[in-house]
């Protein structure tokens, strides 16, 4: 894996860690938390590699 | 099957209804539109119950580079806003040219361009740029009706506007169209449009302050904040992309989130004032929330209606419709498929559009260009009407949402004439690709 | 846009747990098939004409250890002769060409002259699939003796093997500047560099393959679709053009099917006709054949599709002559598609041998178009339960 394809891998990471954060934060809207954890989906399986 | 996958299409819409009626989100909306057509589509094994989930999470990965973008650019833009440097720039533009009208409004449609141009969304532009461009409007004694229309007409063109046109992006993706010769092609028609739009909304002064009770009405600029420190972040942006187009052998390929994180980094460092950037990646994120979520279900939607068949019976649709009638219907037809699924309307109904297209011998990138300036209209139609209710939001307009679409309907009958004689003519066009090659 | 909420959920931590173990359910029920996908292998059985199985890296150290390394079948001939490479799955979801060559590996011994198959050239793509376009994973092929499984693949490399794409994807050496899906696309990324983007990567081992082993022949087994021009054709550049035709008036007067001659265009670049014909001495040629099921105005994306090609509303374009193919009822069968690539290839073969006796390539226990019509695919497949396990390769 090249340096660049690992910034991306880091770029992913951090998204996923930014949606996460402000679904934890979330205490109002469960439109949201649907939203962020649907947004979550395909960034963790890139993350683990499946897809 | 034509029934058959008729009465699935039918269920999609009915799921897609009743989920709005229920007041969910457009999102949720869409998704409930993919789960229902999956689980008719059990029924007859197509696809097989056992496969849904499969076909749900793969159909959340076809924009997940167009999310990244997205992602990165509106952090990036967000960062130079939070700077000053919108606010900056749009204070000069007053500042210079208060008194020379046409050339203050042509400033402003260009600062709304930029952000759109570069994220290839429009909303990036009302949120990044909107509520200052709006106050400098407003100060250019424009009443908010017209703010709002001449935000939304030219945030739309934006989305249009080259380097990133997420439209043309899905369709050459889609029907294997090299994603090149767009520069002019889209670049003139936006200028010319956009010019249009803000002349014949904003040239008549209506009220309004003179030039010292405008400056003083926009936000201040932070102090220690320079020409230059607007500009270094766009220069290391513009310098990466045209770093791989000039020694593409010598420079490895570092793609649009890369480009645009670099960019947001150097927008930092050179910030007079350093802003939380965890807090404004929070909120980036946030803000970003409905429209990341939208490029997920409308992937799922497209996997769904291919899976089942509805697609390709859309497809066998368009291709059948005598052709007059389909350039005519393309000016309801393509705004109301992007109100209704955003950029999902592209892949949906746009790629088969673009295969039939091509095969009667018209130019492929040109109709997409034409077809691409025409889609960013949906987004003022209900039920996402996502950049017109922003537009509408940051002009800070009282009236009917129906009384500021009215306010656009010039500007929105030129762009609908002018992208369906681009796609007549688009052979005759050609040159246009030519020159941006 | 979000829903207007001004209430705070009366248990927010507790719907937030719901949701988030629904969500990870998903994921886990969606991405499962996906992973086993990915590295699910489909068994050849090497017959009795492979001499031996070499790796595309042994060319070019550059994908030494890479996943997207490919497998190379070589059929040595006891007299020497020209030499042929045949290559698959550039496009994984155009799978014809891959059905010949597993046939031609299992069955095929070569009497004089050397054939050089590799089933997957795009591996990337091949273990990759196309979201948003609701394929199938796989399809089954019946036989005798039960079914074999295949993977359906796609056209463009996993971003798992090459990742992020560019603005635009600029050709090596000239220039061009394609679509940035392309970079993915082992038939834009030709000839290819030992060091470049990964799929360049590949197409340059296959490049110094031909150039070190001298190759005479190299074709390109694809599908296209029957709304597309270029279809149920051999490509060919000038210097391959005289065997392409040759060959396409023989498989029409012996054999009863059609497959025109397209010239390769001088202007598109990137291409496996254009480049290894620039590139070396190889004569190329790429072999389409319609494949219904990539059409966008079909029905489902079924197996069914796949494997037999009929669809109403193709049949309906076609009565409006909005196809660039024959079509009727009877769709456009694999076991045709399949028989057109083998026969189409054999024929060239032949041909060439037929000009140049020197260099020329024999080989026996190939089906052809009217076998494969006539028995099906699955009947020229070998059951690996009753093969030596050395003998066994997943592709």
């Amino acid at each position: 894996m090249n340096v660049i394809m690992i910034f991306y891998y880091l770029i992913t990471a951090a998204l996923v860690c930014l949606l996460g954060w402000n679904l934890i934060r979330e205490k109002k809207s469960a439109n949201d938390m649907i939203l962020g954890l649907l947004v979550m989906i395909p960034l963790v399986l890139r993350l683990l590699r499946v897809k | 099957m034509t029934l058959q996958i008729g009465v699935l299409l039918l269920l999609m819409v009915a799921a897609y209804a009743v989920a709005s009626l229920k007041k969910l989100s457009v999102e949720l909306s869409i998704l409930a539109a993919a789960v229902a057509g999956g689980l008719g589509g059990a029924f007859l094994k197509t696809p097989p119950l056992g496969e849904l989930p499969r076909h749900l999470v793969e159909g959340m990965f076809p924009y997940l580079d167009v999310m990244l973008v997205f992602s990165t650019a509106t952090f990036f833009m967000a960062l130079v806003s939070e700077s000053g440097g919108v606010n900056y720039v749009v204070r000069g533009a007053i500042k210079l040219f208060y008194n020379v009208r046409v050339v203050a409004l042509l400033v402003l449609m260009i600062i709304i361009l930029i952000p759109g141009a570069l994220t290839g969304a429009g909303s990036v532009s009302i949120l990044v740029v909107g509520a200052p461009v709006a106050l400098a409007l407003k100060a250019l004694g424009i009443p908010e009706r017209k703010t709002a229309a001449i935000l939304f007409i030219v945030a739309g063109l934006a989305a249009a506007a080259p380097p990133v046109n997420i439209w043309a992006m899905i369709l050459c993706a889609g029907t294997a169209i090299p994603y090149v010769g767009f520069t002019y092609t889209l670049g003139i028609p936006v200028l010319i449009l956009g010019t249009f739009t803000v002349l014949w909304l904003g040239l008549k002064k209506e009220g309004g302050m003179d030039k010292a009770a405008a400056l003083a009405a926009l936000p201040p600029v932070p102090p220690g904040m320079k020409g230059w420190r607007v500009l270094v972040p766009f220069v290391v942006f513009f310098g990466m992309v045209i770093a791989n187009r000039t020694w593409p052998f010598a420079t490895p390929i570092f793609g649009l989130p890369l480009e645009f994180s670099a960019a947001a980094f150097t927008a930092w460092l050179v910030s007079p004032r350093k802003p939380d950037v965890l807090k404004l990646a929070l909120n980036t994120m946030k803000r970003l929330l409905p429209l990341l979520a939208t490029m997920i279900v409308v992937g799922m939607l497209q996997q769904i209606m291919t899976a089942t068949g509805v697609r390709g019976m859309i497809s066998y649709a368009v291709i059948s419709i005598p052709l007059v009638l389909l350039f005519i219907g393309l000016a309801v037809i393509i705004p109301v498929s992007e109100g209704v699924l955003t950029y999902g309307a592209a892949a949906i109904l746009g790629i088969p559009l673009i295969w039939f297209f091509d095969s009667i011998g018209l130019h492929a990138t040109v109709a997409i260009a034409g077809l691409s300036i025409l889609w960013p209209l949906g987004d003022g139609l209900p039920p996402t009407a996502l950049i017109g209710r922003l537009s509408v939001m940051v002009s800070d307009y009282k009236g009917t949402y129906w009384s500021f679409l009215r306010q656009t309907w010039v500007p929105w009958l030129v762009i609908t004439i002018t992208s369906i004689l681009m796609v007549v003519y688009s052979a005759k066009l050609s040159f246009l690709v030519k020159w941006s090659m | 846009m979000s829903a207007p909420e001004s209430k705070p959920l009366a248990h927010p931590v507790r719907v937030k747990i719901v949701l988030a173990v629904l969500a990870a359910a998903l994921t886990v029920a969606g991405g499962v098939p996906l992973f086993k996908h990915r590295h699910f292998g489909t068994p050849f059985v090497a017959g009795p004409g492979v001499t031996k199985v070499i790796k595309l890296s042994d060319y070019s150290p550059g994908l030494k250890g890479r996943f997207v390394d490919a497998d190379v079948f070589v059929m040595e001939g006891a007299e020497p002769g020209g030499k042929a490479l045949i290559m698959a799955n550039t496009h994984a979801n155009e799978p014809a060409g891959y059905l010949a060559v597993k046939i031609l590996i299992e069955n095929a011994v070569v009497q004089k002259g050397t054939l050089y198959i590799i089933p997957t050239i795009n591996v990337s793509a091949s273990r990759n699939t196309k979201a948003g376009d609701g394929y199938p994973l796989y399809y089954d092929i019946p036989t005798d003796w039960g079914r074999v499984r295949f993977r359906m693949g796609t056209r463009d490399a996993s971003p798992l093997e090459s990742w992020p794409d560019p603005d635009v994807y600029i050709h090596y050496p000239d220039k061009q500047l394609l679509s940035y899906l392309d970079l993915r696309n082992t038939n834009r990324t030709w000839p290819g560099r030992p060091n470049g983007p990964m799929m360049e990567r590949v197409t340059y081992a296959a490049m110094e393959l031909m150039r070190k082993e001298k190759i005479d022949l190299a074709f390109d087994f694809h599908g296209a679709e029957t709304m597309f021009p270029v279809t149920n054709c051999i490509v060919a550049p000038q210097k391959s053009a005289k065997f392409a035709t040759l060959a396409s008036m023989m498989v029409k007067a012996m054999e009863g099917f059609d497959s025109h001659v397209e010239p390769s265009p001088q202007n598109f670049r990137g291409l496996s006709h254009r480049e290894i014909g620039d590139f070396s001495n190889t004569l190329p040629f790429l072999l389409e054949a319609p494949i219904p099921f990539l059409d966008q105005p079909t029905g489902p994306k079924t197996v069914k599709l796949l494997l037999d090609g009929k669809d109403p509303f193709l049949l309906s374009l076609a009565k409006k002559k909005k196809l660039f193919v024959s079509y009727d009822a009877n769709g456009w069968p694999m076991d045709k598609r399949v028989g057109q690539h083998m026969s189409t290839t054999l024929e060239i073969i032949r041909q060439f041998s037929k000009k140049t006796p020197d260099r020329a390539i024999r080989l026996s226990g190939a089906p052809k178009y009217a076998d494969l019509v006539r028995d099906g695919v699955g009947k020229y497949f070998h059951d690996p339960a009753k093969a030596e396990p050395g003998r066994i390769h997943y592709e």
